[in-house]
């Protein structure tokens, strides 16, 4: 009876994750893309996790793989909210600058179009099997199951928000919209308004002893009340003279030129234009490329879309809201606040090397977020200061193609960020989206989420992090525990001071001095450093020299000017 | 065992909307009952704005798109007739071999009928309305009827989809159990033949077989 009740558990917990990966790759459009780009494999040779209720779908998004370790109470309902967001036509992160209090959104750019839920319901009394019944009770549990999964995975098609994730999911185009998803385990219920336009439909209950396997779906019907537009790209342009801001983050790194990174117009809204995407990774679909990213895993909280929501937070490039890479990085492009739940900065790597831990594709989605970003200013030199403690900063793990010049943070910190997914899954979420819904700085909120990654990190990574702070020889990262914003600020813009947008450095290259070669040592034209007026005094001295040699042979000069 | 049956909603479908109806709901319901290990496909309908699912097999979507031409075929000859196409179900039991009967015999466990009305093209019509020396706008409202009837149309297919849907829903305990290595159910797909009386004559065998009477509307 034990082995019957494991293989039943088994088949709920898979059975859960399988409708989710079905649901969030119908709906997401960055995680259809990451499936539609691995090679299909022969049948013969798919991964045994892939193998589950005979429906291959490709291997799962490290987003989906954190999830599922999140929502691993069996008995806790899942809810898989699917929300289109709205993004209004002319905001834009400027103006998300200088009003921050347009950053916060109101709750009407947000729609929740679908909502699943999945539920292992125990509350009812089944009538126990018999002995021989017992045996194949699992078996017929595990046909229907696949029977179910079958007719869900249809039925998806035919939902009218499919319609919608085709259109967000073409590559031609980009819209002012975007699907997020949400999952947790409560879910906060519908108004009157709101049910008003929904319908529900309920598959039939699968009998899994002692309970049932309950899936059900409230979709809106009408959704041609949003209007897709297509967003009009604004053309790629590299701006050769721009310097940066005063407030611009040191911290960033630029790519070199064979990276083939330019200038494109995802900062403005996050989007890939229709043209060329610099990015040629296989996983992330640039029209925000935010959306469905591989799960943070400090961010995995089933419930918890740290960024789903929809409004933009202050494009702040200058100063990060944390001391947290990740979380910097996300403040500083806010479409990417409205990436689908957690998916927001996990670029690429992960999906291809599954092997890997998770993490580190968080990590190396906000470097490649930073290089995406930074790839818009043209390149400028940095101080070998800045690169060192950067490279220290990031895991010096660079076998990931994908992570162009940004390597990778370690594994280590990959490892301990697992064990945040042990909180409560819907209770973060609700925290987190009731304070966003509150109008709360958004900056509070990823301080707390970063403070607490911070807290976890520094206790695996404490290595790595005060190995940084010793070379560095200064606290500019600024690591403290406290996570302040303004703290940090602070620590950045000391770094300012020895960045070469100083102009009074004078370049002794061109000086009358470097024009004067006759007696001149060759480590004087190394001085470039020395000012003009040191320059010129020496020259004057030089005179005096050679005026008191010529004195010394004053008839034989004489003679060669006369000729 | 019983054999469920499920009737579909009758579709009016004009002759070039044929093919990919049929192969959209044909393989909407083999979809469902291909339990087997199947790497699922989505194909989109080229004049419907639907997606339908396909099990990915090469050979199954060979032999739907067989059959699928041997009934344009009958429909060119039937024109103005309406129509149905039966998928089968069934599982293949060993008996005693006796002097008129095979040494196995197929139990069916399932049976769809896809009811088509395949009516006349347009053009036909129009055509006719010349004739009649009746003064006709050929330009918007001919487009406007078109894409109303094409919406009409689609509506119907995804009534039909969803009642595909809903029925494998409802109906699961009759479904035999999976063997291994077996991608999907045997099947059978049967329509009307040159002759009707030899359709007919399918019908009843098969309700001799499946033991259980047809339901028919």
């Amino acid at each position: 009876m034990d082995r019957e009740s494991g293989k039943l558990e088994q088949i709920v917990s898979q059975f859960r994750s399988k409708i989710l990966h079905v649901i969030l790759n119908s709906r997401v459009p960055s995680l259809h893309h990451h499936c539609q780009q691995q090679e299909p494999v022969s049948l013969s040779r798919v991964r045994k996790s892939d193998k589950w209720f005979n429906l291959v779908l490709g291997d799962r998004a490290a987003a989906l793989e954190n999830l599922n370790f999140s929502l691993r109470n069996l008995l806790d309902p899942m809810i898989i909210d699917i929300i289109l967001v709205h993004r209004s036509s002319c905001s834009s992160p400027l103006d998300n600058l200088y009003t921050p209090s347009a950053a916060v959104g109101s709750p009407s750019d947000e729609t929740v179009i679908e909502r699943w839920v999945v539920q292992y319901d125990c509350t009812r009394f089944n009538a126990t099997p018999t002995g021989a019944d017992t045996s194949s009770s699992y078996k017929k549990t595990y046909k229907k199951s696949i029977i179910l999964l079958r007719s869900l995975f249809a039925q998806m098609r035919l939902l009218p928000a499919y319609r919608i994730f085709r259109q967000l999911s073409s590559l031609s185009q980009t819209y002012n919209f975007d699907l997020v998803y949400k999952v947790s385990s409560f879910s906060h219920p519908f108004s009157r308004e709101e049910e008003g336009a929904m319908k529900e439909y309920s598959f039939v209950p699968v009998e899994a002893f002692p309970g049932r396997l309950c899936v059900s779906v409230t979709y809106c019907t009408a959704l041609s009340d949003f209007n897709l537009e297509p967003l009009v790209s604004l053309p790629s342009n590299i701006i050769t003279d721009y310097v940066g801001s005063p407030t611009t983050d040191p911290m960033r790194s630029f790519p070199s030129s064979e990276k083939n990174f330019h200038a494109t117009s995802f900062s403005i809204r996050g989007v890939r234009p229709p043209s060329s995407s610099p990015f040629q990774r296989p996983h992330s679909w640039s029209s925000g490329f935010y959306k469905g990213l591989p799960l943070m895993q400090n961010q995995s909280l089933a419930g918890s879309p740290p960024a789903y929501r929809t409004s933009p937070k202050p494009y702040d490039v200058a100063s990060p809201q944390s001391d947290m890479y990740g979380n910097r990085i996300r403040n500083r492009l806010p479409t990417l606040q409205q990436a689908t739940a957690y998916d927001e900065y996990q670029l690429s790597p992960p999906f291809s090397t599954s092997a890997s831990p998770s993490p580190p594709a968080y990590f190396s989605g906000a470097n490649l977020v930073v290089a995406h970003h930074c790839s818009e200013t043209a390149p400028v030199t940095i101080p070998f200061q800045l690169t060192g403690r950067n490279s220290l900063y990031l895991s010096p793990n660079s076998s990931d193609p994908n992570r162009h010049s940004l390597p990778p943070l370690s594994p280590r910190s990959s490892k301990h960020d697992a064990s945040s997914q042990e909180s409560p899954s819907g209770i973060r979420s609700c925290r987190k989206l009731e304070a966003q819904r509150a109008g709360e700085s958004p900056s509070g909120l990823s301080i707390n989420y970063s403070a607490q990654k911070m807290v976890r990190d520094s206790k695996d990574d404490s290595g790595q992090f005060s190995g940084l702070l010793s070379s560095s020889g200064s606290p500019r990262i600024g690591f403290s525990r406290s996570s302040s914003r303004l703290s940090f600020q602070d620590d950045m813009d000391d770094c300012e001071f020895s960045c070469p947008f100083d102009v009074d450095d004078i370049d002794v290259s061109d000086s009358p001095a470097s024009q004067n070669v006759e007696g001149r040592k060759a480590s004087d034209f190394t001085a470039q450093s020395v000012p003009v007026a040191d320059a010129l005094e020496e020259l004057k001295s030089y005179r005096e020299m050679r005026d008191l040699l010529l004195s010394k042979s004053g008839i034989q000069v004489v003679r060669k000017e006369g000729m | 065992m019983n054999c469920e049956v499920c009737q579909l909603k009758e579709l009016e479908v004009e002759h070039f909307e044929i093919r990919e109806v049929l192969r959209c709901i044909l393989h909407t319901i083999v979809f469902h009952r291909a339990l087997g290990l199947v790497r699922p496909k989505d194909v989109d309908l080229e004049l419907f704005e639907i997606t339908y699912v396909q099990c990915g097999d090469v050979e199954l979507e060979k032999k739907i798109d067989e059959k699928i031409d041997q009934f344009i075929s009958w429909v060119e000859k039937h024109p103005n007739k309406k129509s149905q196409i039966c998928l089968s179900f069934y599982e293949v039991k060993s008996k005693q071999p006796s002097w008129f009967t095979n040494k196995t015999e197929r139990l069916y466990w399932e049976q769809w009928y896809v009811n088509l009305n395949v009516t006349q093209h347009p053009k036909h019509l129009s055509s006719k309305l010349h004739h009649t020396k009746v003064v006709v706008d050929p330009g918007e409202s001919a487009t406007e009827e078109r894409s109303s009837r094409r919406a009409m149309v689609e509506a119907s297919l995804r009534e039909v989809l969803f009642q595909i849907i809903k029925f494998v829903n409802e109906k699961k305990d009759h479904v035999p159990p999976i063997s291994e290595g077996v991608i999907y159910f045997p099947y059978e797909i049967t329509m009307p033949s040159s002759s009707d009386s030899a359709f007919g004559m399918d019908m009843i065998k098969r309700m001799l077989h499946s033991g259980h009477p047809t339901m028919l509307s």
